[in-house]
């Protein structure tokens, strides 16, 4: 099974890993600007050892088939389920959310881990019905073994993990051809439970979608992060203010500099032309994932790298919009970019499940 | 049932619409380069003007509060430096341990200081002033500690000093960090300090002043890098009140321990000279931080503290009145000076016995008489001779029933019965005897002791009613004029001469032989007119606890001074008021003789 031929080897997708790695490389160059010191921070390395696991991750899953992945998602959906749950009794409260829980001298955001069990559970659900067709049955039964752990995230709470997963099972089931009647319905559901929602809401969660109406509502309150943020992105203008004048990232006027709003930090450093190369690196890497998921064959191949592609787009497209200021805050890391060592490894062990899929394409 | 649609080439349909979701994605990818473009090249050098801002921040300095001084320039509040404890959010590591410290070293309730804090976001950079007025030795135990109180400081800025706790309690009003209310007004900012009452309420704007600043460049720690410019604050503009603060000293010194009013005023002008109310609030504990029990307390405190009784407390004006029941009968031609009754101490009309003050009455009276013994039964038949209507008239001429239109809020407005719309709201028919129970200014007229001394100044200058003047003028700190103001006739009473000499011939008498003899000082004239409201009380134990009245002006032939005393349920105005108007009067014609002395001999 660990037995890699060449076949295999001439199929890795460096297009893919390179756009990762650029993008790996300006969050390192982020988070170095960011130390108080000359020297490299104990961050830098720690997110720096977060890659390495994470290249092992993604090593593992290249080396194994994915289609024995899919077939241990029952085992994959338990662990998950369960570390999701230990949250509630082990997890430590930040900031009102208890997302973390501690082993020794880690700390595992296991809603992280969750968006890939998430991804491999559909592929699962999504294939295990007798034949090709997708039934009514297995629909409903794959909305069931979901909506558990999904409501688990949003009690956490991780709205942004909860929200980039809606995305996820919309572009699946689009992928696989639900007749729109039915998709919108679904959305129809979803708008209606949105008042309820409301509701389920924390007082900062409200405040949040309130500010994003109206930034000026309460300017040194909640409001305070997307000012500064766009400040600090728009200063730095087209050309940026490098590494040394990124005053705003420098001075800590920024909020969460170093997790959710690290694009901030790069885009004052690196000015329109930087973003301009990042968003070309995230959209090579998004593209590439489409592509993948465009030539895979096999059901369970399509669904996972479709999944895990939508996975990281959303991630993106809802992250870096947050902090423009074009959508309200969630929390939700920016993959590959933010610190934080759960999102990073898991960030390259979805990237080695896309490679694992390229790979076998042509079997 | 068939849940998919598609054509039968499956791969195709498959290939069709991963490449619509990547379309849609890419749009997605356009539009954050859009707002990219929007912010960084387009808006993008206002934000770096902005972030240059950023850096910089404005580290409040408080200007110190504008004085308030007396007309001779004593001053009647100062400032004061006073220590502020403050905690700034975003530098409370660990928030809980840092605020639970804090509480057991200076004794503040948890509770207090997470409330404070929960008013302002967690990450504010933002000093929270959670309490004022720390005194040294706190501020000691503060800075011992100051490493184990990360985000804890101690602030100094200028505080508002009494001469004592209740001085001018009313008038003056207390100054207060800005409520929850008053920030949606959006003039203030978190944590400024804002006259609440009296004249800080009233001169508030000229009072406070604007704050300076130091500009320093920050880290968002709040941590100054470096000063770059000092801007100095602009204090508060001065204020010259009208207030006399020995008279006003005088006044409460007189009123201790007794509910009341006392107001004196200039009959030439208005000028309130000392207005007071009693028993007063401790200004100082009121100022600053409040302790919320003691906040309760005055307000739930049946001899109500807070209400500023020379202007919201209504009282019946009882014998006061007869001056104007006269002035309206002589005016009239309904009464003549020569009027003459024999007062046995009743009066009948109908089934109804009218009684008299004195018991077996005052025998053979005029009206002068009648005026100087405060004669009941002479002023029964007055009015029923003037009648409710012409009584009404001139209460109203004389500013009953309606605001004086002091500066100061809140002012009540009295009652003078008889009107149409009071008549309608009184719901019962008027009677014979209502006129009669008017007459001696009982029934439901009702006064506040300011009402009160304008009729007294007006009827000590010849009829003209002023408008109560506090405010001389404020001045900046620059020495400019900030605000002036003159005095205001708002009526006029048109009585013919005579009946104005008499009056004041009459009222003269008052003090010099008859109830009110206890207002004498030697060596000046005052005239007056006691007063004893009979309250309607349900109770034994202040049952025949009348409202003591002493209305009075001096000198008689050249009225300065107009001083009005009323003494809640104190018993009666001769007895009670008139006693504490002649310390009045002593503290101020006595005081003028000294220096009067002094200034000659020097």
């Amino acid at each position: 099974m660990l037995r890699l031929d060449r076949r295999l080897l001439q199929n890795v997708d460096w297009l893919l890993l390179g756009a990762a790695f650029l993008i790996i490389a300006f969050s390192v160059v982020c988070l170095w600007s960011l130390s108080p010191g000359r020297g490299i921070s104990a961050l830098v390395w720690r997110q720096i050892s977060w890659v390495g696991v994470g290249l092992v991750g993604l090593i593992a899953v290249v080396s194994v088939d994915y289609r024995n992945l899919v077939r241990f998602a029952p085992v994959l959906y338990g662990i998950g389920l369960g570390l999701l749950l230990s949250v509630f009794v082990l997890g430590r409260t930040v900031s009102g959310a208890r997302r973390w829980i501690h082993l020794g001298p880690l700390t595992l955001q296991p809603s992280e881990l969750f968006k890939l069990i998430f991804v491999v559970t559909l592929a699962w659900a999504l294939t295990s019905g007798r034949g090709e067709r997708l039934s009514r049955g297995a629909l409903i039964g794959t909305f069931v073994l979901l909506s558990v752990p999904f409501l688990l995230v949003v009690r956490q709470p991780d709205l942004g993990t909860a929200l980039c997963l809606v995305p996820v099972l919309g572009a699946i089931l689009v992928g696989l051809g639900v007749r729109l009647k039915v998709l919108g319905g679904l959305l129809l559901a979803g708008v209606a439970a949105m008042p309820l929602g409301w509701f389920v809401l924390k007082p900062y969660q409200r405040d949040r979608l309130l500010v994003y109406l109206d930034p000026f509502r309460d300017p040194l309150g909640t409001a305070y992060n997307v000012i500064q943020a766009k400040i600090a992105i728009g200063s730095g203008q087209l050309l940026g203010k490098g590494v040394g004048g990124a005053t705003q990232s420098r001075l800590a006027f920024l909020p969460e500099r170093h997790t959710d709003f690290i694009f901030a930090v790069f885009a004052e450093m690196w000015g329109f032309l930087g973003c301009l190369v990042l968003i070309v690196a995230y959209a090579l890497l998004v593209l590439r994932g489409f592509e993948i998921a465009a030539g895979t064959r096999e059901t369970r191949g399509r669904i996972l790298a479709l999944g895990v592609t939508t996975v990281f787009a959303s991630q993106i497209l809802i992250n870096i919009g947050m902090v423009t200021g074009l959508l309200p805050i969630v929390g939700i890391p920016l993959p590959l970019m933010s610190y934080g060592g759960s999102s990073m490894v898991v960030s390259l062990t979805a990237l080695g499940l896309l490679l694992s899929i390229r790979m076998r394409q042509f079997h | 049932m068939e849940l998919r649609s598609g054509p039968p080439n499956r791969r195709e349909a498959w290939g069709r619409r991963v490449l619509a979701l990547a379309i849609a994605c890419s749009v997605g990818f356009i539009a954050l380069l859009g707002q990219l473009w929007y912010l960084q090249v387009l808006e993008g050098g206002r934000m770096h003007e902005l972030s240059e801002k950023n850096r910089i921040r404005i580290r409040p300095v408080a200007a110190p509060r504008g004085i308030l001084f007396d007309r001779n320039g004593l001053a009647l509040v100062d400032n004061r430096p006073a220590f502020t404890l403050s905690l700034i959010p975003r530098e409370l590591e660990d928030r809980n341990s840092v605020v639970a410290r804090l509480s057991v070293l200076l004794k503040i309730p948890v509770g207090e200081l997470l409330e404070a804090l929960e008013r302002v976001p967690a990450d504010s950079i933002r000093p929270v002033r959670v309490r004022r007025g720390l005194t040294l030795e706190d501020v000691t135990k503060v800075e011992e500690r100051k490493l184990e109180l990360p985000g804890v400081i101690v602030e100094v800025e200028p505080q508002r000093t009494y001469p004592t706790s209740t001085f001018a309690a009313h008038l003056l009003g207390y100054v207060r960090e800005v409520s929850d209310e008053q920030m949606k007004q959006g003039r203030y900012r978190r944590g400024d300090m804002i006259g609440q009452s009296g004249l800080e309420r009233l001169l508030d704007e000229y009072l406070r002043g604007r704050d300076g600043g130091e500009r320093i460049e920050v880290d968002a720690y709040g941590r100054p890098v470096q000063i770059m410019r000092r801007e100095e604050p602009d204090p508060g503009a001065q204020v010259v009140t009208t207030i006399d603060r020995r008279i006003q000293e005088a006044a409460e010194q007189a009123m201790a321990g007794k509910a009341g009013s006392v107001v004196v005023m200039d009959p030439r002008n208005g000028d309130v000279l000392a207005m007071t109310s009693s028993p007063a609030f401790p200004l100082d504990r009121l100022t600053g931080n409040v302790d919320r029990d003691e906040w309760v307390r005055l307000v739930r405190d049946p001899m109500t503290p807070l209400m500023n009784r020379a202007l919201q407390g209504q009282y019946p004006p009882a014998s006061v009145f007869k001056i104007i029941v006269a002035a309206a009968g002589l005016q009239e031609g309904s009464l003549t000076p020569m009027d003459r009754i024999y007062c046995n101490g009743e009066f009948n009309l109908g089934n109804w016995t009218f009684k008299d003050w004195k018991p077996g009455g005052h025998g053979h009276l005029d009206m002068h008489g009648a005026i100087a013994q405060s004669c009941d039964i002479f002023f029964y038949q007055a009015g029923l001779k003037v009648g409710g209507d012409v009584m009404a008239r001139y209460a109203h001429a004389f500013g009953l029933g309606a605001p004086t239109g002091i500066d100061l809020g809140g002012e009540r407005f009295g009652l003078v019965p008889f009107s149409p719309s009071q008549r309608a709201r009184l719901k019962r028919t008027w009677q014979a005897g209502d006129t009669v129970n008017m007459s001696i200014g009982q029934g439901q007229l009702l006064v506040t002791p300011l009402q009160i001394a304008r009729m007294m100044a007006a009827v000590g200058n010849g009829g003209i009613l002023w408008k109560p003047r506090l405010v001389q003028r404020v001045e900046r700190a620059d020495g400019t004029l900030a605000y002036g103001s003159s005095s205001k006739m708002t009526e006029r009473v048109e009585l013919s001469p005579v009946v104005w000499a008499f009056l004041r011939h009459s009222l003269a008498a008052v003090v010099k032989e008859g109830t009110g003899a206890l207002a004498r000082v030697p060596g000046v004239d005052i005239a007056g007119k006691t007063g004893t409201a009979q309250t309607i009380s349900k109770s034994d134990s202040s049952k025949g606890q009348d409202h003591a009245w002493f209305a009075s002006f001096a000198p008689a032939d050249d009225p300065q001074y107009v001083v009005v005393v009323l003494v809640e349920r104190g018993g009666k105005g001769g007895q009670v008021a008139a006693p504490i108007a002649r310390q009045i009067y002593e503290a101020i014609f006595l005081q003028k003789v000294a220096q009067v002395t002094l200034g000659e001999s020097g």
